[in-house]
C-alpha cells in the first residue's frame, strides 16, 4: 500500500483537482486507489457525486476501523473508491492532541483500514497542523501544487523550512507548477527561479491553466472523462508517469 | 462489505417501467442493446455445468460464465478447443476447474442475443448500483438475464433494486428455471438414474425396472457416439449395457430360463461390436501417460503405434456409427424397450415373485461370502487368473449393491462401499496393465510379418512399454491384500452380516 498525499499550506492551488486526477490516473493504469478527502469542505467528494459521509463523525476517522471502512463509497469509475469528508473533519486537531502517539494516528489509521488498496491518495486541508504533520508522516509521497507566484513561492519555502526544523525527510516532497499560464513572463521567470533554487525537489511535469480543469465543478467527473484529448488531462496523466514511473513525457 | 452480484432471471421481456417505478428515490438508466449476436450454450452431455447452477455462453468466439450470485466472467476463444483444459488461459478456464476431463464441450441450444448495461442513479446522477443485461432468444422463447452488481458503500441501494426485481419475478429465480424455459426439450442425463423400488417389490418388477432405465440411457448416448463428440458416449452406453448384462446373469431365476439365455446372448451381441473402439479409445486417451513412460528415443515407435491406433479408431468408429444408424439396430432397440416396458410381457421365472428386499439379501450375502472366499486365499503365489476371477466378483457385488441400494440405509450403504470401492480400483488398475500388454504383445504380432520380425522402432517402443507396465502392474497386485484385509476388517463384516444375512433364516 502506497500512500501519495496531495498537499499545500497555500489554499486554490489545485489540490483537489489534482487528487481526483492523479487517483483516477492510479486506477486506470490498473490499481486500486482510495481517495482520501480529508479536508472538511469535502470538494474531492462533491466533483465525484459522492455524499459527504454522515456517521463518520469526530474521531471515530482514527479510533473506528469499522465505521472508516463503511463509510468509503464506489465512484462511478472501476477501480477508484472514495472516503468522503465529514464537516468535523476540521476539529481534526482538537482530537489529535487528546490522543497518544497524535503524529502517527493517520498512519495507524490507514494501515488498519485501507488494506484493500494499492494506493491511497489524501487530499489535504491548506495549514500545518497536528493534522499535517501526520500527514507527512503517513504519505510515502507529497504531491504540492505549487502556482507560479510570488505568494506560493514564499509559502513552498515555509513549507521546506517546516520540513528542515523538524528533520522531516525531505525526499517526499514532489513540487509541481499547478495552473500555469506560458503566456506570464511572472509565471515562467518564478518557475525557473524556483527550479534552481530547489532542484530535487522539483518534477518536470507541470499542469496548465486550463478551462477545462475549472469544468470539474460542472461535470462532477475527472478531467479525462469529459475532456480526454485535452492539453489537461495529457498533463495529469504525465504527472501519473512521471511520479510512479519516473518517465518525464516531453512534448 | 462488498457483497456479491446477484443474476435475476426473466422469462420473456422485462418491463423497465414497471421496474423503474419499483426503486423509489432512485433513476434507472438502460443503454440500448446491442446487434443481436447468435449464440450456444454450451454444457457437456451430462450436463455438469447446468447441475452446478451455472450457465456457459458462447457468442463469436467469447465465452460468459454466468452464476448465480457470482460476478459474470468472460474471455475469449480462439479455436476449437471443445475441452475446458484445452480452452486459452483466462478467468472461464480457471473457474470450470473442476469440469470433467474427460468431457466436451458442446451445443446444447443455440439462438441470438443481446447485451447491454443498466445504471441505477441517484439525486447527484451518482451511480449506486449497476447492472448487465443478457437478452437470450431462441425459435420460441426469450429470457431476459439481469446481473446485478453492488457497489461499495451503496448497499442500500442494492438491496432495493434486489427487492425490486424479486417482487417483480416473484420466486427466485434461478439457472435451473432459466435452462427449463429456453431449452424445454433438453431433458438433464444422468448417467446412473436411481430406479426407485419398494420392499416388497416383485423380484422381476425391480429387473424389469432397472433394465428398462440402462435401456433408455443406453440410447442417449448413441447420437453422441456418431457425432464422436467425446470417448464418455460410448463408455456410458457400453456401461448401461453391462449393468442391463449383470441383471440377467445376477438375478437368477426371475425370468424364464429361456428368456433368459436368449436375453443374454442378445444383449452380449449388442456390446460386442462396441469393445474396439473402446479399447483404442482408452489406449489414445494413455498416449500422454505412455509416452512419459518410456525415455524420448522410444517415443519414434511409439507415435508410429498411435497414428495407427488412431486410424483403426476412425474406421472402427465410422462402422459402428453405421450400425447405430441401421434401421435393423434401430429396430431392435425399439423392440427391446417394447418388451421391458412392462413386467407382464416377460415370461417369469420361479423367483419372479420374490420380494425385492429378501431377493437383495440373499443374492448380496451370498455374492459378498464369495468374494471373502475367494480374496482370503490370495498369497503372493496366487495365479493371476485367481485375482482376475475376484476383480470380477467384486464387480458383481458392487453392482448388486448399486441395484438394491434404495432399499438400504444409506449410510451404511457407503460404509461397505467405500473399501470395496479401493479394491476395486485396485484390481481395476492390476486388470488394466495386464490387459494392456497384451493388447500391446498382439499389436507387434499384427505389426509383423510371416517370419515374425518387426519394424525395430516399434518394437523397442513396445517392449519399453512392456516392461513398464508388467512392473505396474506388479506393484498394484502386491496391494491387494492390504486393500482386501481393509475390506475384510470385522467392522464391515459385521456390518455385512448384520445388514444381510439374518434376512435369510
Amino acid at each position: 500500500m502506497k500512500i501519495i498525499a496531495c498537499y499545500s499550506n497555500k489554499g486554490g492551488v489545485g489540490k483537489t483537482a489534482t487528487s481526483v486526477n492523479l487517483a483516477y490516473a492510479y486506477a486506470q493504469a490498473g490499481q486500486n486507489v482510495l481517495l482520501c478527502d480529508l479536508d472538511p469542505q469535502g470538494a474531492s467528494g462533491f466533483y465525484l457525486r459522492v455524499k459527504p459521509s454522515k456517521k463518520l463523525t469526530d474521531a471515530r476517522f482514527f479510533e473506528d476501523v469499522e465505521r472508516f471502512t463503511k463509510s468509503i463509497r464506489a465512484s462511478d469509475f472501476e477501480r477508484f473508491d472514495v472516503l468522503p469528508a465529514n464537516l468535523t473533519f476540521r476539529d481534526f486537531d482538537v482530537f489529535l492532541s487528546r490522543m497518544r502517539n497524535k503524529r502517527s494516528r493517520l498512519k495507524k489509521a490507514l494501515a488498519a483500514a485501507g488494506s484493500d488498496y494499492d494506493v491511497i491518495v489524501l487530499d489535504c486541508p491548506p495549514n500545518f497542523s497536528t493534522l499535517s504533520e501526520n500527514v507527512f508522516k503517513a504519505a510515502d509521497l507529497i504531491v504540492v501544487p505549487v502556482i507560479p507566484t510570488t505568494l506560493s513561492q514564499r509559502s513552498f519555502d515555509q513549507l521546506v523550512s517546516f520540513f528542515d526544523e523538524r528533520n522531516l525527510p525531505k525526499k517526499k516532497l514532489k513540487a509541481f507548477f499547478s495552473m500555469v499560464q506560458r503566456r506570464k513572463t511572472l509565471h515562467l521567470e518564478t518557475m525557473e527561479a524556483m527550479r534552481r533554487l530547489y532542484r530535487k525537489r522539483f518534477l518536470q511535469t507541470s499542469i496548465p491553466f486550463a478551462a477545462d480543469i475549472e469544468r470539474m465543478g460542472l461535470n462532477r467527473a475527472p478531467v479525462s472523462i469529459y475532456a480526454g484529448r485535452s492539453a489537461a488531462s495529457a498533463a495529469y496523466q504525465a504527472l501519473y508517469d512521471e511520479l510512479e514511473n519516473g518517465v518525464v513525457t516531453t512534448k | 462489505m462488498t457483497k456479491n452480484s446477484r443474476l435475476f432471471i426473466v422469462p420473456g421481456t422485462f418491463e423497465q417501467d414497471r421496474f423503474a417505478k419499483l426503486i423509489k428515490g432512485l433513476t434507472v438508466t438502460f443503454d440500448v442493446l446491442s446487434p443481436s449476436r447468435s449464440f450456444d450454450l454450451l454444457d457437456c452431455h451430462d450436463q455438469s455445468l447446468r447441475a452446478s447452477g451455472r450457465l456457459l455462453i458462447e457468442t463469436e468466439g467469447a465465452l460468459h460464465l454466468l452464476q448465480e450470485d457470482v460476478a459474470p466472467l468472460a474471455q475469449t476463444w480462439i479455436g476449437k478447443g471443445r475441452f475446458v483444459q484445452d480452452l486459452p488461459d483466462g478467468p472461464v478456464r480457471t473457474a470450470l476447474r473442476g469440469f470433467p476431463k474427460l468431457r466436451a464441450l458442446m451445443s446444447l441450444g443455440s439462438g441470438t442475443g443481446k447485451t447491454g448495461t443498466f445504471a441505477v442513479l441517484d439525486d447527484l446522477q451518482k451511480t449506486q448500483v449497476r447492472g448487465d443485461v443478457l437478452l437470450l432468444s431462441t425459435k420460441d422463447i426469450q429470457v431476459t438475464l439481469l446481473n446485478v452488481h453492488p457497489m461499495r458503500g451503496y448497499d442500500r441501494a442494492f438491496e432495493a433494486v434486489c427487492a425490486a426485481l424479486s417482487e417483480m419475478l416473484g420466486a427466485a429465480s434461478r439457472i435451473e428455471q432459466m435452462f427449463h424455459v429456453l431449452l424445454p426439450k433438453v431433458a438433464p442425463y444422468v448417467a446412473k438414474p436411481k430406479v426407485s423400488l419398494g420392499t416388497n417389490e416383485p423380484s422381476i418388477q425391480v429387473a424389469t425396472d432397472i433394465i428398462r432405465t440402462f435401456l433408455t440411457v443406453a440410447r442417449q448416448n448413441e447420437a453422441g457416439v456418431i457425432a464422436d463428440i467425446d470417448t464418455e458416449f460410448l463408455h456410458d452406453y457400453r456401461i448401461s449395457l453391462r449393468r442391463i448384462r449383470s441383471v440377467l446373469s445376477l438375478f437368477k431365476g426371475v425370468f424364464s430360463p429361456e428368456r433368459t439365455i436368449a436375453l443374454k446372448r442378445e444383449f452380449s451381441e449388442l456390446m460386442e461390436p462396441t469393445g474396439r473402439v473402446r479399447d483404442l479409445d482408452v489406449y489414445l486417451l494413455e498416449k500422454d501417460t505412455y509416452f512419459n513412460l518410456i525415455p524420448d528415443n522410444l517415443h519414434v515407435g511409439a507415435e508410429a503405434m498411435f497414428a495407427q491406433f488412431s486410424k483403426e479408431r476412425t474406421s472402427a468408429l465410422a462402422e459402428l456409427s453405421r450400425r447405430f444408424q441401421s434401421a435393423v439396430y434401430n429396430k431392435q432397440m425399439r423392440n427391446l424397450a417394447l418388451l421391458f416396458a412392462e413386467a407382464k410381457y416377460l415370461d417369469p421365472g420361479p423367483n419372479a415373485e420374490r420380494g425385492a428386499y429378501d431377493y437383495a439379501c440373499v443374492l448380496i450375502w451370498k455374492r459378498y461370502r464369495k468374494v471373502c472366499k475367494l480374496a482370503r486365499r490370495i498369497t503372493p503365489d496366487t495365479p493371476d487368473e485367481v485375482l482376475h476371477e475376484l476383480r470380477i466378483e467384486c464387480k458383481k457385488l458392487r453392482y448388486l449393491m448399486e441395484f438394491f441400494a434404495p432399499l438400504f440405509d444409506r449410510k451404511d450403504f457407503k460404509t461397505l462401499i467405500k473399501p470395496l470401492k479401493k479394491l476395486q480400483d485396485n484390481l481395476g488398475l492390476f486388470n488394466d496393465y495386464s490387459v494392456q500388454q497384451e493388447a500391446l504383445l498382439s499389436f507387434v504380432v499384427a505389426q509383423s510379418n510371416t517370419q515374425g520380425r518387426a519394424n525395430a522402432q516399434l518394437a523397442m517402443a513396445v517392449g519399453g512399454l512392456i516392461a513398464v507396465l508388467s512392473q505396474r502392474q506388479a506393484a498394484e497386485r502386491a496391494s491387494v491384500i492390504a486393500n482386501f484385509q481393509h475390506f475384510d476388517s470385522p467392522n464391515i463384516q459385521h456390518l455385512f452380516r448384520s445388514m444381510f444375512r439374518n434376512k435369510e433364516d
